[in-house]
């Protein structure tokens, strides 16, 4: 499920120095639009139906920051209540969350809180979260204000996007924020990595300093 | 003192002083009084027989551990029928695990660093399981061998010895915390593109894991076989949940699904048969690959894990995988962790430990049901398929199985024929009375054009009837004259013997 070079693809791949694979799980009730969001970054679309697609759960893209790639696993989850209990499966060892919520819904907001609330307990203490107001097309319809939403992110330390999946605004821009965000001194992709073969623990490693 | 009076100072009688045998000897305190000949055969005697009370009791106790050992082989194979049986059965078992674990704590407690050969005299067991060889062991030695050809050769030989060093120092019964690839980075593989120490992993891991497959799937220090029966219990005592519950978004009607889910059910069922970690995780991916197209085709837009979780909890319920917690613990055990927690299979791996997690907490609200109604299904009382009120029609209750459908056209099918059939009948009766009637009427004609002939030809044709029944009545028919003729012939001719 690979795809390298969509249309829309943040940046052109460079022949960076250093590779960098990070593990991204998105996190938000059903129908708030984060497979959409995830296959319009990916893939540039939008309900066009390709062929070529099998599925949005599991989808990988590179992206290029100066001298750096990135590449990120993207893995979604089920995001039924009847489902949120296993959650800390899907986020184990992940290096990123985007926490999704659409803006003309005032419970999926709620949920998203909560999402957050048990990241910052329970996940890899240095993940990176981003909080991803969806649905800006439907503005007419909003029921969550930017501000409100904007002064919880900072309150808690997160990434902040208002997006649409519809319109592709801001869709790069989430991933590209995490992107930077993301500490980038240890390749994670390297061999050295396996040093750590040891049953049941994260994969967290031996985190360095966040760069930012 | 009642005897001293009798024996005066120190007295001997003479025939004290001889063999107790009587043999005319003298005997000895040490040999018990017997003279030196006649005590070794006395001992002798006893020696064999105490060696042959031993022998007989030796035997009876092996043959009360075999009748014991039976009934609780007896009880494991009716494991249904009789619960209790098999509790004791697994009372024992788990008796014997902790010992055999004890024996191997023991056994590395004694030698902290056990040579190779110390390990194999200890373990007399573990190395003829090592050395015999199955199928599987043999080709996976062979193409590992194949695959260090290609590899620079200090290198090769490095990782062939330590793989055989490995594969015969791991004792059966623990597990492989000591399995690390860590050495390789150090110097064999300096220098080396990471793909091609990926791939060399990748090939170690799947001829040792080959190689100790039996050893290490299910082992018996573990609680895995216990919960590979407790989750196939759970997945059967399920076995009601509809797709609907799950909130499954495929479309069941559709053949083209059916078959998808049928072959997401066969890759499922397949990974149990595999012995590499890689390849039953291939056989999770395939799985889930399958329940993808079978989402493309039900929906218009691709799946997301919205979709793809409830479906792959509906095919675990429905195929039931064979030993499913032992292949999950022997993955998460052995399989390399980065592809566990990252990469695509890694990913639906993750899904497949959902499902089972999901299947096993599954409740009432998880299926937004009542308790009512889970308790009812959960008990067998009742079944969604089949409601307890009548079905407000039949059309409703086929829509409800799948299965009712060709049976029903098929019934409409037969009562088709069979009032076919009737109408056949009564038309055969029709035209029996109409022969009847039409026989009577040709008779009737007959004598009434006989009344107007004259009297001479009335009586030719009055036995003309009679002549007929003659001819129908009489039984030698022209070839019966024939064989009449041929009694005269001569008798045929008999074989003679050649040359006579």
């Amino acid at each position: 499920m690979t795809n390298r070079g969509g249309p829309t693809r943040p940046n052109g791949q460079s022949a960076g120095s250093k590779m960098c694979q990070f593990k991204l799980v998105l996190l938000g009730e059903s129908a708030v639009g984060k497979s959409s969001l995830v296959l319009r970054f990916v893939k540039g679309q939008f309900h066009e139906f390709q062929e070529s697609t099998i599925g949005a759960a599991f989808l990988t893209q590179t992206v290029c920051l100066d001298d750096t790639t990135v590449k990120f696993e993207i893995w979604d989850t089920a995001g039924q209540e009847r489902y949120h209990s296993l959650a800390p499966m899907y986020y184990r060892g992940a290096q990123a969350a985007i926490v999704v919520y659409d803006i003309t819904n005032q419970d999926s907001f709620t949920r998203a809180k909560n999402w957050v609330k048990e990241l910052q307990r329970q996940a890899n203490p240095n993940i990176v979260i981003a909080l991803a107001g969806n649905k800006t097309d439907l503005a007419s319809q909003r029921v969550v204000e930017y501000e409100e939403a904007q002064a919880y992110a900072e309150d808690n330390g997160l990434l902040f996007m208002e997006t649409s999946a519809k319109t592709a605004m801001n869709v790069n821009d989430v991933f590209l924020a995490i992107a930077k965000k993301l500490p980038k001194n240890e390749q994670l992709n390297a061999p050295n990595r396996s040093d750590r073969l040891t049953v049941d623990q994260p994969n967290t490693g031996s985190k360095p300093t966040c760069c930012n | 003192m009642a005897a001293k009076p009798v024996r005066k100072g120190i007295h001997v009688d003479h025939s004290e002083l001889l063999c107790k045998k009587g043999c005319g000897y003298y005997g000895n305190p040490a040999w018990h009084g017997y003279c030196s000949k006649c005590w070794r055969e006395e001992y002798s005697k006893a020696r064999h027989r105490q060696i042959k009370e031993d022998r007989e009791l030796a035997e009876r106790l092996q043959k009360e551990e075999e009748a014991a050992y039976a009934s609780s082989s007896s009880s494991s194979t009716t494991t249904t029928s009789r619960p209790i049986a098999f509790s004791k059965f697994e009372e024992k078992k788990t008796q014997e695990k902790a010992r055999k674990v004890n024996t191997v704590k023991k056994f590395f407690t004694t030698s902290k660093t056990p040579s190779k050969r110390s390990m194999l005299l200890c373990c007399p067991n573990n190395f003829t399981m090592v050395r015999q060889h199955s199928v599987e062991s043999s080709q996976a030695a062979g193409e590992f061998q194949e695959f260090l050809k290609l590899l620079r050769k200090p290198a090769a030989q490095d990782i062939l010895k330590r793989c055989r060093a490995c594969i015969e120092g791991i004792a059966v019964f623990i597990l492989l915390p000591m399995f690390s690839f860590q050495p390789f980075n150090n110097f064999a593989f300096a220098g080396s593109l990471p793909e091609q120490v990926e791939k060399t992993m990748d090939n170690v891991e799947k001829y040792i894991m080959t190689r100790l497959y039996k050893h290490v799937f299910c082992p018996e220090s573990t609680e895995d076989e216990k919960k590979d029966l407790a989750i196939q219990k759970r997945i059967r005592a399920l076995h009601w949940v509809t797709p609907q519950m799950l909130g499954v978004p495929i479309n069941e009607s559709s053949p083209q699904v059916i078959d998808m889910v049928e072959k997401a059910i066969t890759d499922i069922i397949e990974m149990d048969s595999k012995r590499v970690p890689q390849d039953k995780l291939a056989c999770i991916t395939r799985c889930s690959k399958h329940i993808f197209n079978a989402l493309r085709v039900s929906q218009n837009e691709p799946a997301s894990a919205d979709d793809f979780l409830p479906t792959l909890i509906h095919v675990v319920i429905r195929a039931n995988p064979p030993r499913l917690q032992s292949n999950l613990q022997y993955i998460t055990r052995f399989c390399h962790p980065n592809r566990l927690m990252t990469g695509e299979a890694g990913y639906y791996f993750t899904n497949l430990c959902c499902a089972v997690a999901f299947i096993e907490k599954l409740d009432a609200q998880s299926l937004s049901l009542t308790e009512e109604e889970f308790d009812r299904y959960m008990s067998g009382n009742a079944s969604p398929r089949r409601p307890t009120q009548e079905p407000s029609s039949l059309v409703d209750e086929l829509s409800a199985c799948p299965v009712l459908a060709p049976l029903h056209t098929n019934l409409l099918d037969l009562q088709e024929l069979e009032k076919q059939q009737c109408q056949l009948e009564s038309n055969a009766a029709d035209l029996d009375r109409a022969l009847v009637a039409w026989d009577g009427s040709v008779a009737q004609e007959v004598a009434n054009v006989a009344r107007k002939l004259p009297p001479k030809v009335q009586a030719s044709i009055s036995s003309f009837p009679l002549l007929l029944a003659e001819v129908a009545a009489s039984p030698s028919g022209p070839l019966d004259s024939e064989v009449e003729d041929s009694i005269t012939l001569p008798p045929p001719l008999l074989p003679q013997p050649a040359g006579s």
